[in-house]
């Protein structure tokens, strides 16, 4: 569920979160199994949406967590936000696996992959024609942007990372990242009038 | 960022600015700042509600993990490292299980008087009782020694029993979410509650909570058999439950009924959340009394009868959760030790 999401991203509190790391780098499996159990959809969410095909997300899942587990005893007691650990480190094995994979050699045909966008739930009710008009336009201009800059967007959006580590994942520059973001949203005030948001303000 | 700067902010500035996309995004975290901010800045509404519906179009598909998907893959990240972890790191192979026991090694005294009935009339094979429990505010994650897991709610207790035979045996005090392993042999479960009420597994995934007047069953996954009666007096009657059913016994009258429930509302407190369909300021009561001992006072009973839909995270600390309990039912929650006011805002 969308909604749901928002609620639970806001659960991430940074210190809580370290020191359930902490745990787990001494071993405790119950710390372990508390951060399979925070990060495991977000992961798989991120997966989906970076090849759609569940069993090579869930394979690369399942040698994420056996490494962590395997490793951590060299991992470092540092790390400031484990959901951009999990999400960095899954997407090298995402693109490790890929590039194995014949199919996804010529570079374009794999920029093809494009992550999918939705309309609130508030503006799928209204079905007037109008609204449904906005809405293929504003899908036609997401439709513009890039794989990576898709991918930019999804990350600090769905995944709350924030722009230095956006841009870190991705290997951008900070300033590119705001740059995407700032073009994405341009087109969504473009293509969002203002009967459908005041609709949407008497809420 | 200076706050005179945002004066000068266009709808999609305040879009692309890091702080607003987090008031935005995390409604259930309170941000004072912005809420003092356009208090300050009425006029500012229209450009702020532009701005926030632009954050809120950016949505994206969703794929989820069903639950058995997700347990099986934590399974196949244990069984993947089984074979390496044996050679490579033979301490590992104390079963780590018997850490988490120790400590409650103290509490087993007590337990064990509790315990004593079934200990006596056990036959005597020899067998070895394992014992935790929770305090208020926290839930544990246990994992048995068949590898069954457990997840005890707050204000609870599990006993465990390891017999000669092999026969898997637990006694619930409270509340727990079981997910039972399926053993080559097809060897039973059995739940023990302190009243005449025992549920009887396979392998399967099912809620009891005892902590009320009732106790109430819910299956999620499989099929078990329900055991009601007092021993001794006549057969116990065999009742068995389906998948998406929930059975509700009563302590006092022994009287039970059985129907057809939406089994996540009952069990998603073991993975962190709350699922309040139809949720009553009642029902949140009972949850802050289960799980905080806190109670909740109202003058008008009617308020009680408020209710709520959605789902949120439980986060197990009792002032967080008041106030994220306070803001869905948009209601005051004053604590004062044991006991929160409810008032209307």
């Amino acid at each position: 569920m969308n909604t749901g999401k928002a609620h639970k991203s806001g659960l991430r509190v940074v210190t809580s979160h370290s020191s359930l790391w902490g745990r787990f780098l001494q071993g405790d499996r119950h710390a372990f199994a508390e951060i399979y159990d925070a990060h495991i959809d977000d992961l798989f969410h991120y997966g989906m949406h970076f090849c759609q095909e569940k069993e090579r997300v869930k394979d690369c899942l399942q040698d994420l967590f056996q490494d962590l587990w395997i490793s951590r005893e060299h991992l470092s007691a540092d790390i400031q936000n484990v959901r951009y650990y999990l999400i960095s480190s899954l997407r090298r094995r995402l693109l490790r696996a890929l590039r194995k994979d014949r199919r996804y050699q010529h570079r374009e045909s794999w920029e093809a992959f494009e992550f999918e966008y939705t309309l609130p739930l508030e503006n799928q009710l209204i079905l007037d024609e109008t609204a449904e008009e906005q809405k293929r336009l504003l899908q036609q201009g997401l439709a513009g942007l890039t794989r990576r800059q898709r991918e930019a967007i999804y990350l600090r959006f769905f995944q709350n990372l924030n722009y230095q580590e956006v841009a870190d994942i991705m290997s951008m520059q900070v300033d590119s990242v705001y740059n995407t973001i700032s073009k994405a949203i341009g087109i969504l005030k473009k293509n969002i009038s203002l009967p459908l948001l005041l609709l949407l303000l008497s809420r | 960022m200076a706050a005179s700067n945002y004066l000068s902010y266009t709808a999609r500035e305040f879009a692309m600015d890091k702080d607003f996309q987090e008031w935005v995004l995390h409604p259930e975290l309170r941000n004072v700042y912005w809420e003092t901010w356009l208090g300050q800045h009425p006029e500012k509404e229209p450009i702020i509600s532009d701005a926030r519906q632009l954050v809120h179009s950016i949505r994206f598909k969703s794929y989820t993990l069903s639950a058995t998907d997700k347990e099986q893959l934590w399974d196949a990240v244990w069984s993947g490292m089984a074979e390496e972890e044996t050679d490579k790191d033979p301490v590992v192979s104390t079963p780590w299980w018997k850490y988490t026991w120790k400590y409650a090694a103290a509490v087993l005294l007590g337990i064990l008087v509790a315990g004593a009935w079934w200990w006596m009339q056990s036959p005597g094979t020899e067998q070895t009782i394992l014992s935790t429990h929770t305090k208020l505010g926290e839930t544990r994650r246990l994992l048995l020694p068949d590898s069954s897991e457990v997840t005890l709610n707050a204000d609870s207790r599990l006993l465990y029993a390891i017999t000669g035979s092999g026969k898997r045996e637990v006694w619930l005090d409270g509340e727990a979410f079981f997910h039972v392993k399926h053993t080559t042999s097809g060897q039973k479960f059995i739940v023990h509650t302190y009243d005449n009420l025992n549920v009887e597994v396979i392998g399967t995934q099912f809620n009891v909570n005892s902590t009320g007047k009732e106790i109430v069953v819910v299956l999620q996954q499989g099929s078990i058999l329900l055991n009601i009666g007092e021993p001794g007096k006549g057969k116990a009657t065999e009742l068995y439950l389906h998948p998406g059913e929930m059975l509700r016994y009563n302590k006092q009258d022994g009287d039970y009924v059985k129907k057809s429930v939406d089994a996540d509302h009952y069990t998603s407190w073991h993975t962190g959340r709350l699922i309040m369909d139809d949720f009553t300021l009642a029902d949140a009561a009972i949850f802050m009394q289960q799980v905080f001992g806190k109670t909740l006072i109202v003058r008008d009973s009617q308020l009680l009868k408020y209710k709520v839909s959605g789902s949120m995270p439980i986060i197990y600390n009792p002032d967080t959760m008041m106030t994220q309990l306070g803001k869905v039912f948009r209601m005051q929650f004053n604590q004062r030790g044991d006991e929160v006011w409810i008032h209307k805002q």
